[in-house]
C-alpha cells in the first residue's frame, strides 16, 4: 500500500513531474482544470449533501407511504456501475435525448458541467443520505421535546436545536462527496466533454499521451484534497461528541403532520427516487433495445454480444477477482478492526489512518502508483524479491495487481464495520469470557467473531459491489488478459454502443445483487438469536 | 444436585500485598491503587465500598487479573498469582451489565465455561443442569439473554461463574443496574448462595446500604487507599474518621469544648455546654477532636410553650420529613444544624416546623473522633 505511493510519490517529482507542477501557476490550461475540478466538487457536494439530508429528514421525520422503497431506491446508486447514469442521462437528456428532443423538443448540451453535476450527484447523494440518516438516528428525541416544552415550535426547534447538531454530519458529507466527485474518473470520461478535471486529465497523459510522471503528477494535486478530507474528517471524528453523548435514544419521535409542509418536504426526495428509477428502467430497457431513443424494437443481440468473446470473459474474470478479493479484504479490515480496537494501545491512531488509506486515496492515484511500481519487477540490489504483477506481461495476465487494488479499496470497508461493531460490545463480554478460562484466540473465535458477523458481511456486501463497479484504479492496471467490465463498458460506451454498455450495466447489477443476495442468506442463517445491527457502510 | 455444588472447592485464602496500580506515565500519572494490603480469610464475604475513582474496581480488577499491577503481589492460598491471565485464575467474576454472550442461550452461557476446559460433555450437561436448577433458571435454558429480565440476566452471570467451581467470586457493582426492590432481593439471594458453598468473595460497591447487608467485612477505600476495615456495626458505629462516618449514613458532627481522657477509650467532653463521657477512638485525644451523633440516637421533643431561646439542647425546627416509619427533623442549634431521626413517632409528639424542640441523646451512642481525620 506504501510502496505504490511511494513511487508514485518520486516520479510525480522526477522532471516532468516538476514541470507539471511548476505549470499549475503558470499554465492557464493547468489552472483551469484545477479550477474545473474544484468547481465540480463543490457544486456536487452541495447539491448531494443538501439531497442527502433531504431524504434523511424524511426517512426520520415523516409519515408517508412507500418509506421503505425510498430508502433502498435512495441506496442503489450505491451498487450502480459507474456508467449507467452517465449513458442513461445522454439517452433521455441529450442532444438528441428522448425526453428532450423527442418530448420537449429541445437539444440541450448535456456534455460538461451540467451532465457531470446530474450524474455525480445523483451517483453520489447515498453517501451524505447515509451519514446524516446516521447522525439523525442518534438524535435523542429527548432533546426535541425538551426544547418544545421549553416553548419552542416545531420550525424553531429544527433550527435552534436539530441543525446546530447534525452541522458536523453535514460537513463531513460534503467534504466526502467533495473528494469522490473530484476523483471519479469514469464520468468526466463519457459525458465530460470539454470540461477537463484532474481525473481525467491524468488519465490522458498515462493512456494517451504515454507520459507516466505527467499522470502522476495530476494525480497527485488529486491526493491533497483527498488527504485533507480524511485528515479533518478523522480530527472531526473524535470531537462530534456531540451527539453520541446522550447515549440510547430515550423520547419518541414525532412527525410533521402538517399537510402543506409534509408535501414541501418530499417534493425533492420523490423527484430523486423517480430520476432513479426512471434510470433504471432505461439501463434496463436499453440493453433489451436495439438502439434506444433511434430504435426502440426489442432484441437480445446486446446480450448475446456481451456474453461472447471478450465480453463473456471479463463478465466472468471480473467476477472471479473480486470474489477472491472480498474474503482477503475482509479478514484484513477485521483484523485490523480487531487490533485497533482491543489490542494495540499506543499507535492505533495510526493504523487506523494506513487502513483506511486505500480509500482515502482517490482510485486515480492509486492505480497510477500500482501501474509505475509493480510493471516491472521489484529488486532490491540485484535480488528479485517480487516479479512483475502489473501489465501484460506480468505472472498471472496482470490479476494479481488486479486483485491487490481490490483489496485494498475493499478493507476499509470491512476494517470501518468491524471498528464499528467491535466498539457496540461491551469489553466485559471479552473479559468474562476470559475469567471462564477463554484463550485471547478462544474469545475471539466463540465470541467476538459471531458478534460481529453480521455487520462485516454487511460492510463485505458493499466492498464486493464497489470492487465491481470500479474503474478508476483498475483502468491503469487491467491486459488483455484480465479484461475488467467497467473497462469494456467504457469501450462500448466510447464507440457509441450504448445498447452494449446497457446489457454489461445490467448485468453488473445482476451480479452484484445475486452476491448480495447470497451475503444475506448467510446473515440471517441464525434469525433467532440477537447480534449487533449491521452497519450499512459503503 | 445438591451433591455437585457442596463438593465446590475448599474455600481459599486472599492476601493483597502492597499493591499498587499507575495508570499513564509522566504528567498524566494517575495513582489508582496506591500500596494496600489486605487479607481475606476463606470464605469470607467481603465488599470494597467508596465513592467513584477510589480504586475500588481497578483492585478488583487486579485481582481478577484484568489489571496488570504496578507494584505488589497479590497471593492466593499463599501462591503469587499476579503474573497470571485472567483465563488462568481459578476466579469468577459477575460483572455490572452482566456480559452475558448475546448470541447464545441460557444454557450455552454457562456451559461455555465447563466446555473450554474440555470437561466431558456428560459431565458439561451434568454441572450446568445442576446449577441452572440451583438458580433457579431451569425453565429459562433456552432463553436468548435479551429475553430475560435484570434480575434472571443477573441469575445467569452468577450461575456461569459458579459452575467454574471458582476459588474465588468476584463482583463488580452487579445490582446496580436493578431496581431497589429487586436489588435488595438479590442481594439476599447472593449471599445465600455463598454462605452455602463457602466460596470467598470479594464484591464491590459504592452503595453503603448493599455493603452493610451482604458483608462480613467492608473496606472503605478513598483516595487509592484503605481508609478502615472492620464488620459492618464498627465501620458504622465506630468509623476511624469522618471520612468513613459521613460517607456511611447520616452523621451530626458535634463540635466538641473540651476533652479529656477518663480511662481506656473513653473520654470526658464538654459539649452543648453538658459533661458526659463518651467511647473516643484513640487517636481523639492527642488532637482536636469532634463528636459524632447519628440521627437516630436523637430524640426531639417540643421546648416548654415560650421558650424560644437557640442554645445548649434547645433549637428551632427547620424542616419535618415524615416519612411513615420514622420522622427526619433539621433544627437550627447553636453549632448548626443538626439532623435527628425520630422512629415510631406519636402523631401528637411532632413537632412542626417554625417550634422549639428540645433534644437529647444517649453519650454511649455518641462516638469521639479526631477533627481532622477527614
Amino acid at each position: 500500500m506504501i510502496f505504490p505511493l511511494s513511487v508514485i510519490f518520486l516520479r510525480a517529482f522526477d522532471e516532468t513531474g516538476r514541470e507539471v507542477f511548476g505549470n499549475i501557476f503558470s499554465s492557464s490550461v493547468l489552472r483551469t482544470i484545477i479550477k474545473n475540478t474544484v468547481i465540480l466538487g463543490v457544486v456536487v457536494a452541495s447539491l448531494g449533501t443538501l439531497i442527502g439530508f433531504f431524504l434523511a429528514y424524511a426517512q426520520m421525520k415523516l409519515n408517508f407511504r412507500g418509506k421503505k422503497i425510498l430508502h433502498v431506491i435512495a441506496l442503489v446508486p450505491l451498487i450502480t456501475p459507474p456508467f449507467a447514469f452517465a449513458t442513461a442521462v445522454i439517452t433521455l437528456f441529450g442532444r438528441s435525448g428522448m425526453i428532450s428532443r423527442d418530448i420537449l423538443g429541445l437539444s440541450p448540451t448535456l456534455y460538461g458541467l451540467p451532465g457531470l453535476t446530474i450524474v455525480l450527484t445523483s451517483s453520489f447523494f447515498p453517501v451524505a443520505y447515509m451519514s446524516i440518516l446516521g447522525m439523525m438516528k442518534n438524535l435523542d428525541p429527548a432533546l426535541d421535546e425538551a426544547s418544545s416544552s421549553l416553548g419552542a415550535s416545531k420550525v424553531k426547534t429544527f433550527f435552534k436545536v436539530t441543525l446546530p447538531m447534525l452541522i458536523p454530519g453535514f460537513a463531513s458529507s460534503f467534504l466526502l462527496l467533495f473528494v469522490e466527485a473530484t476523483a471519479d474518473l469514469a464520468n468526466p470520461l463519457v459525458i465530460g466533454g470539454d470540461f477537463t478535471v484532474l481525473s481525467s486529465r491524468a488519465y490522458i497523459a498515462i493512456n494517451g499521451e504515454y507520459d507516466v510522471p505527467a499522470g502522476a503528477a495530476y494525480s497527485m494535486i488529486l491526493l491533497v484534497p483527498g488527504l485533507i478530507v480524511f485528515i479533518v474528517q478523522r480530527y472531526w471524528g473524535e470531537r462530534k461528541s456531540v451527539v453520541t453523548v446522550t447515549g440510547k435514544p430515550t423520547g419518541t419521535p414525532t412527525f410533521v403532520e402538517n399537510k402543506v409542509a409534509k408535501f414541501l418536504l418530499l417534493i425533492i426526495p420523490v423527484l430523486m427516487a423517480s430520476f432513479i428509477v426512471l434510470i433504471y428502467t432505461t439501463v434496463i430497457y436499453g440493453s433489451f433495445a436495439k438502439f434506444l431513443g433511434v430504435d426502440n424494437s426489442l432484441t437480445l443481440d446486446n446480450y448475446r454480444y456481451i456474453f461472447s468473446g471478450v465480453g463473456y470473459d471479463a463478465i466472468i474474470k471480473t467476477t472471479m477477482m473480486a470474489i477472491i478479493a472480498t474474503p482477503i479484504a475482509g479478514l484484513l479490515g477485521l483484523v485490523l478492526a480487531w487490533l485497533i480496537v482491543r489490542k494495540v494501545k499506543k499507535g492505533r491512531k495510526l493504523l487506523d489512518f494506513f487502513g483506511m488509506l486505500g480509500l482515502a486515496v482517490p482510485g486515480t492515484v492509486l492505480g497510477i502508483g500500482f501501474a509505475i511500481t509493480f510493471n516491472h519487477s521489484t529488486k532490491i540490489g540485484d535480488t528479485t524479491i517480487l516479479p512483475q504483477l502489473a501489465g501484460g506481461g506480468a505472472i498471472f495476465g496482470g490479476a494479481i495487481a488486479i486483485i491487490m487494488v481490490y483489496t485494498i479499496r475493499s478493507s476499509p470497508a470491512g476494517q470501518r464495520s468491524g471498528i464499528a461493531a467491535l466498539q457496540q460490545i461491551n469489553p466485559a463480554i471479552d473479559e468474562a469470557s476470559a475469567s471462564l478460562g477463554a484463550s485471547g484466540f478462544t474469545t475471539f473465535r466463540k465470541v467476538t467473531l459471531p458478534l460481529i458477523k453480521p455487520a462485516l458481511l454487511t460492510g463485505l456486501m458493499f466492498a464486493f459491489a464497489h470492487s465491481m463497479t470500479t474503474l478508476s484504479p483498475i483502468i491503469f492496471i487491467t491486459t488483455p488478459d484480465t479484461p475488467i467490465m467497467t473497462q469494456k463498458i467504457l469501450a462500448e460506451v466510447d464507440s457509441g454502443r450504448f445498447g452494449n454498455a446497457f446489457a454489461f450495466c445490467s448485468m453488473l447489477i445482476l451480479l452484484v445483487l445475486i452476491v448480495m443476495g447470497i451475503i444475506n442468506l448467510l446473515v440471517r442463517g441464525n434469525p433467532n438469536k440477537q447480534s449487533i445491527a449491521p452497519i450499512a457502510s459503503a | 444436585m445438591e451433591k455437585t455444588m457442596t463438593t465446590a472447592a475448599k474455600s481459599s485464602k486472599l492476601k493483597l500485598k502492597n499493591l499498587t496500580k499507575v495508570f499513564g506515565q509522566g504528567k498524566e500519572k494517575v495513582t489508582a491503587v496506591d500500596s494496600i494490603d489486605l487479607d481475606i480469610v476463606p470464605g469470607e464475604f467481603i465488599t470494597f465500598l467508596g465513592p467513584s475513582g477510589c480504586g475500588k474496581t481497578t483492585t478488583l480488577r487486579m485481582i481478577a487479573g484484568f489489571e496488570i499491577p504496578s507494584g505488589g503481589s497479590i497471593l492466593l492460598d499463599g501462591q503469587d498469582i499476579s503474573s497470571l491471565s485472567p483465563d488462568k485464575r481459578p476466579m469468577g467474576m459477575v460483572f455490572q451489565s452482566y456480559a452475558l454472550f448475546p448470541h447464545m442461550s441460557v444454557y450455552e452461557n454457562v456451559a461455555y465455561g465447563p466446555k473450554i476446559k474440555k470437561l466431558p460433555s456428560a459431565q458439561v450437561k451434568q454441572e450446568v443442569v445442576a446449577v441452572l436448577e440451583s438458580m433457579s433458571l431451569t425453565s429459562m435454558a433456552n432463553r436468548s439473554p435479551n429475553q430475560l429480565s435484570g434480575g434472571q440476566q443477573q441469575r445467569v452471570a452468577l450461575a456461569r461463574a459458579m459452575v467454574m467451581r471458582p476459588k474465588v467470586l468476584l463482583f463488580d457493582e452487579p445490582l446496580s443496574n436493578l431496581d431497589a426492590k429487586l436489588r435488595a432481593q438479590m442481594r439476599i439471594e447472593i449471599r445465600e448462595v455463598q454462605q452455602r458453598l463457602g466460596i470467598t468473595s470479594i464484591f464491590v460497591t459504592h452503595d453503603q446500604d448493599e455493603a452493610m447487608s451482604i458483608s462480613d467485612r467492608i473496606v472503605v477505600m478513598r483516595n487509592s487507599k484503605i481508609e478502615q476495615v472492620g464488620i459492618p456495626a464498627e465501620i458504622y458505629l465506630r468509623p476511624a474518621s469522618i471520612f468513613v462516618a459521613d460517607f456511611i449514613g447520616i452523621s451530626n458532627f458535634l463540635t466538641v469544648e473540651s476533652a479529656v481522657a477518663s480511662g481506656s477509650g473513653k473520654a470526658k467532653v464538654t459539649v452543648l455546654g453538658r459533661t458526659m463521657e463518651v467511647p473516643a477512638h484513640p487517636e481523639a485525644l492527642s488532637k482536636e477532636s469532634i463528636l459524632l451523633v447519628r440521627p437516630e440516637s436523637i430524640s426531639v421533643k417540643a421546648a416548654p410553650a415560650g421558650n424560644t431561646t437557640i442554645s445548649g439542647t434547645q433549637g428551632q425546627v427547620n424542616q419535618v420529613v415524615f416519612y411513615g416509619q420514622h420522622a427526619q427533623y433539621r433544627i437550627q442549634t447553636q453549632v448548626g444544624n443538626i439532623t435527628a431521626v425520630v422512629s415510631d413517632p406519636i402523631f401528637e409528639e411532632i413537632v412542626p416546623v417554625g417550634a422549639y424542640a428540645e433534644f437529647a441523646f444517649d453519650s454511649q451512642r455518641s462516638w469521639l473522633l479526631p477533627a481532622d481525620s477527614k
